[in-house]
């Protein structure tokens, strides 16, 4: 964690200094459409119960049919919300992987590592936010397994990530799989 | 059917004796004055508190509730809007509120403004803007370290975060933007010295920057080593006792830095807010406004008992009072259940008001921790940040 945290701030640092904005900008993409290949990531703590938010009374379980990705994604406890902070795109309209129609997908994010109570894997989940509609007001849903201050960017969710969409308007988070953190891969 | 009969029979008798009633009945209300707005006085009494309210089912249409804790029975004395992932600054020297927003021409879509409001305190009316350039206000759920004083109030300044990172230095009273500050790496602004601030860096160090008259920098220090995000974590807001800022840590380590001369000085040893028998598995401080000081420079702690990895966020049960400087404990408060956030008032006897996840506001004694009263969930949906009376 510490190894490749330095190594993404003394890059960032770097970039920041001796390029224009817009080169930062398509960097930080770029770490979270490219996180499967990062290695040593931090791997959260497994899901534990009673987190607040998500799972409203009375609403229907939404699951994936597959036992390797197992649990309630309309629950704050799905083993993939481990870092997420906000609403789930699951009771908005859209899923884990998919915006809400009407919506925007935000090109960068923070991710998190959250391990799979079925495989054992810890994963490397990708938090972006879907913009352009207001707040979707269900599920809403606060974890903060690896969450790190707002000085290490690529690690804290307090951010509005509506960032590089055409409006910075927050609808609600989704929780995409984009890799397998190396260590434990096999 | 019954009951219809009854309601019948009821209002049968009602209008048979209705000339009799009539005769007794005393005078009729006044007729009252219309267009009648009520006003606030223009100088807050210290019993009041700017609560921001994120309002989070609907975060463009944020807003700062002015509550007045010693008054239960309306202890909502007016709104102020503070729109997406809006941030706030009080002056009451020049009774003014300053609002940072982002704004779109279609509400959720069209053209972005960014810009700062100026509100009386009195009228709670818009009395000013100005426009923010380039659209990149840092929109974060609420921190005060994003939107700060410097130059004796008479400037602003406002982080940015596109991610690129950046400040822009605004002149509140000339009501113009002066310019922007590019700060790579670095996060959160701490005024510092009498026209300057301080940020904390990616790398562990924090940067001090003077400005000059024109809103330049100055000169800039680098105090490397000021913090280590890998094992003391700090919350990003930190209680001030007079120009030193105390922050806590994720696991109850206590910083201060000196914040008085143009370069920041990190105080030489570490203090902590103390450990206690129960944790499950461990005490930590835990919310989103953890940290106040009181007066006297003694420092109140929002503290979990289920302190563990990412529990920073999930609120606490106690405020424990810890004076930095002795590095002593000196007595835990059970605020009867969890709270978020935390504030001290400068009242001559002090009030610790605790703000809670459903919108419910406390107030307790802080010299002794008994409750005084509850204002109930009156004031705000998601209080985030609450702003003492100076």
């Amino acid at each position: 964690m510490a190894g490749f945290d330095k190594f993404a701030e003394s890059l960032a640092r770097r970039l920041a200094r001796g390029t224009s904005r817009r080169s930062s900008l398509a960097w930080l993409g770029m770490v979270a459409t490219g996180a499967a290949a990062i290695p040593a990531l931090p791997v959260a703590r497994a899901a534990t119960p009673q987190h607040g938010g998500g799972g409203a009374a009375g609403r229907v379980p939404v699951t994936s049919g597959s036992e390797q990705d197992p649990g309630d994604r309309t629950s704050c406890d799905y083993w993939r919300y481990c870092a997420i902070d906000g609403f789930l795109c699951s009771c908005c309209g859209g899923s884990v992987s998919k915006c809400p129609p009407g919506t925007e997908v935000s090109p960068i994010t923070w991710i998190g590592t959250c391990t799979n109570p079925a495989d054992g894997r810890a994963y490397v989940i990708s938090y972006n936010d879907c913009c352009g509609s207001s707040s979707c007001g269900q599920c809403l849903c606060n974890r903060n397994e690896g969450d790190r201050p707002q000085v290490r960017p690529q690690a804290n969710n307090d951010y509005n990530w509506c960032l590089g969409t055409e409006s910075s308007i927050y609808n609600c988070s989704l929780a995409v799989i984009v890799g397998v953190a190396t260590e434990d891969a096999g | 059917m019954m009951r219809c009969g009854l309601l019948g029979g009821a209002v049968l008798l009602g209008s048979m004796a209705g000339g009799a009633v009539l005769a007794q009945k005393p005078e009729p209300l006044p007729v009252e004055e219309l267009s009648q707005v009520e006003a606030l006085p223009a100088d807050y009494p210290k019993s009041w508190v700017l609560v921001h309210d994120f309002h989070f089912n609907a975060i463009v249409d944020g807003r700062i509730a002015i509550v007045d804790t010693a008054d239960p029975q309306a202890p909502l004395k007016g709104l102020v809007r503070a729109a997406q992932f809006a941030n706030m600054l009080y002056a009451p020297e020049k009774r003014e509120i300053y609002t940072s927003e982002t704004f779109y021409s279609r509400i959720t879509r069209g053209e972005r403004t960014d810009a700062i409001t100026i509100w009386d305190t009195a009228t709670l009316q818009p009395k000013g803007e100005i426009v923010l350039p380039g659209g990149k206000r840092q929109q974060s759920v609420t921190y005060t370290g994003t939107f700060q004083f410097t130059n004796d109030h008479k400037w602003a300044l406002v982080a940015n975060f596109t991610p690129a990172q950046s400040v822009t230095v605004v002149d509140l009273e000339g009501r113009k933007v002066l310019g922007e500050i590019d700060l790579p790496g670095c996060t959160h602004i701490y005024p510092t010295g009498s026209r300057g601030f301080s940020s904390l860096c990616a790398d562990g160090s924090m940067i001090s920057l003077v400005l000059a008259a024109d809103g330049t920098v100055a000169s800039s220090k680098v105090i490397e080593n000021a913090h280590d995000i890998d094992t003391q974590p700090l919350f990003g807001m930190p209680a001030m006792v007079g120009k030193t800022a105390w922050f806590v840590s994720y696991t109850g380590q206590l910083r201060g830095y000196d914040l008085s001369g143009g370069t920041a000085r990190p105080l030489p040893g570490a203090a902590h807010v103390g450990t206690a028998e129960g944790g499950a598995p461990e005490w930590r401080p835990g919310g989103w406004q953890v940290i106040a000081s009181d007066a006297a420079g003694l420092l109140y702690v929002l503290m979990s008992p289920n302190g563990r990895e990412g529990s920073h966020k999930d609120g606490g049960t106690e405020v424990w009072v810890v004076d930095p400087v002795a590095n002593r404990q000196v007595r835990r408060i059970d605020i009867g259940g969890l709270a978020s956030s935390i504030a001290v008032t400068r009242e001559a006897s002090p009030a610790l008001i605790v703000a809670r996840p459903d919108g419910q506001i406390d107030v307790f004694s802080a010299a002794d921790g008994s409750l005084i009263r509850k204002l109930g969930a009156t004031a705000a949906y998601n209080p985030t940040v609450l702003t003492v009376v100076p």
